[in-house]
């Protein structure tokens, strides 16, 4: 058997935990309080993705003062080496860099997102949406799997670092790359709580239940929904920055429809609706993505044929016909919120 | 441009609807005035509730215009009728019903600062705001007996409850105009009288106009002052309430002798 280090697989496990926070809230806030069938998650993660691989490559390098180097094909090496060289030496570029990153995914993601919605919203109905967006994903995928110079194709970028990667003690730096993305977890949950309690996300929830009737009482449907997407995308994609940076290179072939599937599963899991589902479902779901690979891993080295990564999506297929048989409204079911409204009335009441 | 007091508030020029090859309504023209209660009556099936939805817009015209003050709203979206100052109300309650009765009549106040994506999470932009609705939401729920149930899920009232919250709803929009389908169905008799008091007083103390489909003639015969009567997409008559209730072709139509 394997020793298992118990602190590294913490780290892991709650470093991936902060990253999927961001994608399942993103998604809350889209199907669970606005009811938009987003199934493109895949799709403005891997924007947050790809912007990283970008920037890692073609902007840090200027950041601190050296020449581009080409990171595909013959030059691969040396681009390497002047990412890891610039990250272990020049960490305030670093820094500069990653919040650039964070930047550019966040208002790109955005732009794309509230631009397909608002089109497609005021053709057709959300489903059309869902299809567009489901599509639309895969499309940039084989795109950006086929351009030679974006990410370099097929072969994808390795030179995407995280940011604490100058410090000496990798354990070290791996620990505060997890409160990061758990801080910026975090600041996503509160963000979207105070959304959802206020005039706008109860509008949202009107459109939830019924998007005629909302309309009927003179609300611009197609505009709100489309707003909601572009705050949702730019969460996703800043996400999807994090989750570059943890797995340390970006590969077209990790946003796939796959992807989309795996945040679905935590929200419907965790709570339609409620942020604190999303995070429940993001941190079994972690939980879960860990014990496969470990499992795997463990079943290989102890000579069985047995390929246990696919456990996980079957795993996750019944998980998902279970919830939506038995507890459709998911493990922590969507609370009473209220703008405060409530609280004025009660007072004129007792007077 | 100067407001023509003789002007009607509502005028329907033509209006046809066609679903395929069904003419729904057919060249039906006719008159709001403003401040008036507005009966709209036939049998099942003679084009009420599709009139209803033509000019809230719910449904696209074949042919015709609307006009509201003078203004021809026949191109516009239904959010935007809304928000020029027509309400309505829908045959089956259509409320928000996993939101509370309060949640209910603040969402379709107009023009809310909170509603704004970038204020909404900055509470300090809009609870003054919110505060000030809450408190006109209380007036209004007070005035439909439903101030008690403020907190109430709006599935757990009775129907007749859910009329009247829809009615509330619809004055947290400050209407002109309020288009009301079928307000006392499903409704018991004494409640449904009592539904009509809060529609007269509607007009009565905010000075609202009423155009409401119902078929429980002898209810609405008493509040209404003008009836318009549709048969089979057509208007077949229209006059005030006594010269109505006395036509011998409405009777005919309506109750077969």
């Amino acid at each position: 058997m394997i020793n298992i280090d118990i602190v590294a697989t913490a780290i892991a496990v709650l470093t991936l935990f902060g990253i999927y926070s961001l994608m399942a809230i993103s998604l809350n806030l889209e199907y669970g309080v606005a009811g938009v069938p987003n199934f493109g998650k895949a799709l403005f993660v891997s924007i947050g993705a790809y912007t990283a691989g970008i920037t890692y490559t073609r902007l840090l390098p200027l950041l601190s003062g050296f020449e581009v180097i080409h990171p595909c094909g013959p030059t691969m090496g040396g681009a390497l080496q002047l990412r890891s060289e610039i990250m272990a030496t020049q960490p305030v570029a670093g820094f500069i860099n990653l919040g650039l990153t964070m930047l550019i995914a966040a208002v790109i993601a955005g732009a794309v997102g509230f631009a397909l919605s608002y089109v497609t919203l005021r053709l057709k109905e959300e489903w059309f949406l869902a299809l567009v967006l489901l599509v639309g994903g895969e499309t940039v995928r084989i795109v950006v799997r086929g351009a030679d110079d974006f990410i370099c194709s097929h072969n994808g970028i390795s030179s995407v670092a995280q940011p604490f990667y100058f410090l000496d003690d990798p354990r070290t730096s791996s620990l505060l790359f997890m409160l990061l993305a758990l801080a910026l977890a975090l600041l996503a949950y509160l963000y979207s709580e105070r959304l959802i309690r206020s005039p706008f996300g109860r509008m949202l929830k009107g459109l939830r239940e019924n998007e005629d009737v909302t309309r009927g009482l003179g609300k611009g449907i197609s505009l709100a929904r489309a707003q909601i997407m572009l705050i949702g995308s730019a969460i996703a994609a800043v996400g999807g920055a994090l989750f570059a940076l943890n797995t340390g290179f970006v590969n077209t072939n990790d946003f796939v429809v796959t992807l989309t599937l795996d945040v679905w599963v935590m929200v419907v899991l965790g709570g339609i609706g409620n942020n604190r589902g999303a995070l429940l479902g993001a941190l079994l779901i972690a939980l879960m993505d860990r014990f496969t690979q470990v499992g795997a891993i463990a079943l290989n080295m102890s000579g069985s044929d047995v390929e246990f990564n696919y456990v996980r999506f079957i795993a996750f297929g019944i998980i998902l016909i279970w919830m939506l048989r038995y507890r459709s409204a998911g493990l922590l079911p969507e609370s009473r919120l209220t703008t405060g409204a409530h609280d004025v009335v009660r007072r004129v009441l007792e007077k | 441009m100067p407001e023509d007091p003789a002007r009607p508030l509502l005028e329907l020029k033509s209006i046809r609807k066609d679903f395929g090859g069904l003419r729904a309504v057919d060249d039906v023209s006719l008159d709001v005035p403003k401040g008036a209660i507005v009966g709209l009556i036939g049998p099942n099936g003679s084009g009420k509730s599709t009139l209803i939805n033509l000019i809230a817009r719910a449904t696209n015209l074949s042919a015709g215009q609307v006009l509201f003050n003078g203004e021809n709203i026949s191109d516009l979206a239904s959010d935007e009728v809304f928000r020029r100052g027509i309400a309505r109300g829908y045959q089956e309650p259509a409320l928000y019903f996993k939101m509370t009765v309060l949640d209910n009549v603040l969402l379709p106040v107009k023009d809310q600062r909170g509603e704004q994506p970038w204020y909404a999470p900055w509470r300090r932009y809009w609870q003054g705001d919110e505060a000030a609705h809450a408190q006109t939401a209380v007036d209004v729920l007070a005035q439909v007996q439903l101030l008690q149930h403020y907190d109430t899920l709006a599935s757990d009232l009775s129907g007749g409850q859910m009329k009247l919250l829809e009615i509330a709803r619809c004055l947290m929009g400050r209407p002109e105009l309020l288009l009301l389908d079928e307000p006392t169905a499903g409704v018991a008799p004494k409640l449904a009288y009592e539904i009509f008091q809060q529609i007269a007083r509607l007009r009565d103390d905010h000075g609202i106009t009423l155009l409401i489909v119902e078929h429980r003639l002898e209810i609405l015969f008493d509040f209404a002052d003008y009836v318009y009567v549709m048969h089979l997409g057509n208007l077949l008559a229209q006059g005030k309430v006594d010269d109505i209730a006395s036509d011998a072709t409405v009777r005919e139509v309506y109750f077969g002798d």
